[in-house]
């Protein structure tokens, strides 16, 4: 199938997810209300999802219910939205339907019965973590033939899409060496030892390699291997590798070794690990939610203080997500868990 | 090279007395001591290694003893090397006195070592597993040549046999993996709503801080009635063994927690189970 004339016009991302977009539009096209092929659109947060629904909703704006969730739903009032003769229904973060305390699949489960007995097609968009929970425990996956799981992004994807926002030039520095480097250095380094969690701060004598720039990546390679350092820090996310382009680009030029690179250093108890593996799933989570999740076992204010403390969640306005920097090491870290399955 | 001293016995036999000398004896104490070096260097790495490799941490310290066995049988081959470097005469003699050895006492200690070979070679149970054998449950911390060391639940050290494996049926309850089946029960008035119990139950194994669930790991809650009481069962898998009691304490709690708030009472004090009591 070839790319959707609509989808490449109006889209920021032209071509940011084009196969699983192709796969939509032709459930889409295909659609029987006898048989609705429900879809769920399953990613990882930040990976660049809104893109997919955002499309829908620009391709068939007369035939879209739009429900987006914002934070963990608590009525059943959402399902009072689905009505008329509209035949498609989109629905964002679907995660917060359920919450992970018992009987906080009630919405979930309301959500199940209607789409069981509904002729309209059901395009739903759900965190990865929290569908991968929602399989394991509650087979979800039975009611959507259609499941979409978002791939990580490659340099070569992610160019384009960051070139494609500018007109003018920008130079590229390859550059491993700052220039302003002096012959014989001292530059104070953090270093752990083995099996111990304590870091010490030690100069560690340096010779500058080769004459302040001589050793630097060749002019034409640099803007590769600046895409390159972005998506192998970002693990392959799209909102991820966006952060660290912002972080580096000062407007006319990225400098490859200004590409910041993210530690991984996270030292957690088992409550914390539960905390952070559950705003992993929420990806936006309120302080009341969390309270209600964690019960009377877990002290929410010194577990929230460490997990900001640690670099891995960041709060705004009273809802709490895993800095978009930090995905990496957070995913790692509660799948070496066995936090998530 | 030890030097073999021929002397004349009152009856005239030969009898052939093996001393060592002082470069051999030092030989044998330095492969001794780099043995239980080496021994404790890798296992003390190994274990370390196993703490990072989360879901894995029981297949790596499954090496360890194996490796055991390969540096104390390599380290033994030296020494008698170093003693006899046998021929045909030393090994026939080395091998009576080993079987007279066997024979006048040695034989549990050899039944032990047999016994180790076979644990780190067929594996019945691994280092990290819980086992249950002769009465004693506890968390495998050891696989020595001689026993094999558990660590109750009550923090107590007990030192199996190795040799125990081949007269006790052996029970590993997790088989070499991370997470592990764990039994929670729950004892109702007969009155009660039993269907919302048995759903409060379930959700409070599935939303459990300590819980696995996958295709091959599933749960289950069971009902089962009695005369005077109905025994709610759930059956979960912790993610890790090592939380076997603090998922059994909390699900039991947060599932009790809900069961009041519903109005779902523990069974009249007079029909207490005594599964309660045996606990």
């Amino acid at each position: 199938m070839g790319r959707d004339p609509n989808f490449a016009a109006d889209l920021t991302h032209p071509i940011l997810f084009e196969d699983e977009w192709n796969r939509i539009t032709a459930v889409v096209d295909a659609y029987d209300s006898n048989r609705p092929s429900h879809i769920a659109v399953i990613a990882d947060p930040f990976a660049g999802q809104n893109v997919l629904i955002d499309g829908i909703l620009r391709r068939h704006p007369d035939r879209v219910i739009h429900i987006p969730f914002f934070s963990t739903v608590k009525s059943r009032d959402f399902l009072s939205q689905i009505a008329g003769r509209k035949d498609i229904v989109v629905m964002d973060h679907c995660h917060f339907l359920a919450t992970r305390k018992i009987g906080g699949f009630a919405m979930l489960d309301a959500f199940l019965d209607h789409i069981s007995t509904s002729e309209r097609l059901f395009i739903t968009q759900w965190n990865s973590f929290t569908w991968s929970y929602l399989q394991a425990t509650r087979h979800i996956d039975t009611f959507f033939p259609v499941t979409i799981d978002l791939p990580d992004i490659d340099s070569k994807t992610l160019k384009p899409l960051i070139l494609s926002r500018y007109t003018d030039e920008i130079e590229f520095i390859g550059d491993v060496t700052p220039r302003e480097e002096p012959l014989f250095s001292a530059p104070h380094r953090t270093v752990k030892l083995p099996f111990s969690n304590k870091s010490f701060t030690i100069p560690v004598p340096r010779l500058r390699q080769g004459n302040g720039g001589a050793n630097s990546i060749h002019p034409e390679d640099a803007e590769d291997a600046a895409f390159d350092k972005i998506i192998r820090i970002a693990d392959g996310n799209f909102g991820v590798a966006e952060r660290l382009w912002n972080a580096t680009f000062d407007g006319k030029m990225v400098r490859v070794a200004d590409i910041p690179g993210i530690p991984c250093a996270v030292n957690l108890d088992i409550n914390e690990s539960f905390l952070l593996m559950i705003i992993l799933s929420m990806e936006s989570i309120s302080t009341v939610d969390l309270a209600e999740i964690a019960g009377p076992e877990i002290n929410l204010k010194q577990a929230i203080f460490r997990l900001t403390n640690q670099g891995l969640v960041v709060e705004e306005k009273g809802y709490f997500q895993i800095k978009p920097e930090a995905l990496s090491c957070v995913k790692g870290y509660v799948t070496r868990n066995r936090m998530v399955w | 090279m030890a030097e073999i001293n021929m002397t004349s016995a009152a009856d005239g036999s030969l009898i052939s007395s093996y001393i060592p000398d002082m470069d051999a004896v030092i030989t044998i104490v330095l492969i001794l001591v780099a043995a239980y070096l080496i021994v404790k260097v890798a296992d003390f790495l190994l274990r370390k290694i196993s703490e990072k490799a989360g879901r894995y941490r029981i297949t790596v310290t499954m090496v360890i003893p194996l490796l055991k066995i390969v540096v104390y049988v390599t380290a033994v081959y030296f020494i008698v090397k170093t003693i006899f470097d046998p021929g045909l005469t030393e090994l026939a003699l080395f091998s009576g006195l080993f079987g007279a050895a066997i024979g006048f006492g040695l034989k549990d200690f050899f039944a032990d070592i047999v016994g180790g070979i076979v644990i780190a070679f067929e594996r019945p149970y691994q280092i990290g597993d819980k086992i249950e054998v002769s009465g004693t449950y506890g968390e495998v911390t050891d696989i020595g040549l001689r026993a094999t060391r558990v660590v109750t639940p009550d923090d107590s050290v007990v030192s199996i046999p190795n040799y125990a494996i081949f007269q006790e049926p052996t029970a590993s309850q997790n088989a070499g993996k991370t997470e592990m089946m764990v039994v929670i029960d729950i004892y109702i008035d007969p009155r009660s709503d039993a269907g919302k119990a048995m759903n409060i139950l379930k959700d409070a194994l599935i939303t459990s801080k300590y819980v696995y669930i996958s295709q091959k790991r599933p749960y289950t809650v069971l009902l089962k009635d009695y005369p005077f009481y109905r025994r709610i069962r759930g059956k979960a898998y912790v993610n890790d063994l090592r939380s076997e009691f603090e998922f059994r304490s909390e699900v039991t709690r947060r599932a009790w927690v809900e069961l009041s708030r519903q109005g779902i009472l523990p069974p009249p004090p007079a029909h207490v189970p005594e599964e309660i009591f045996a606990e």
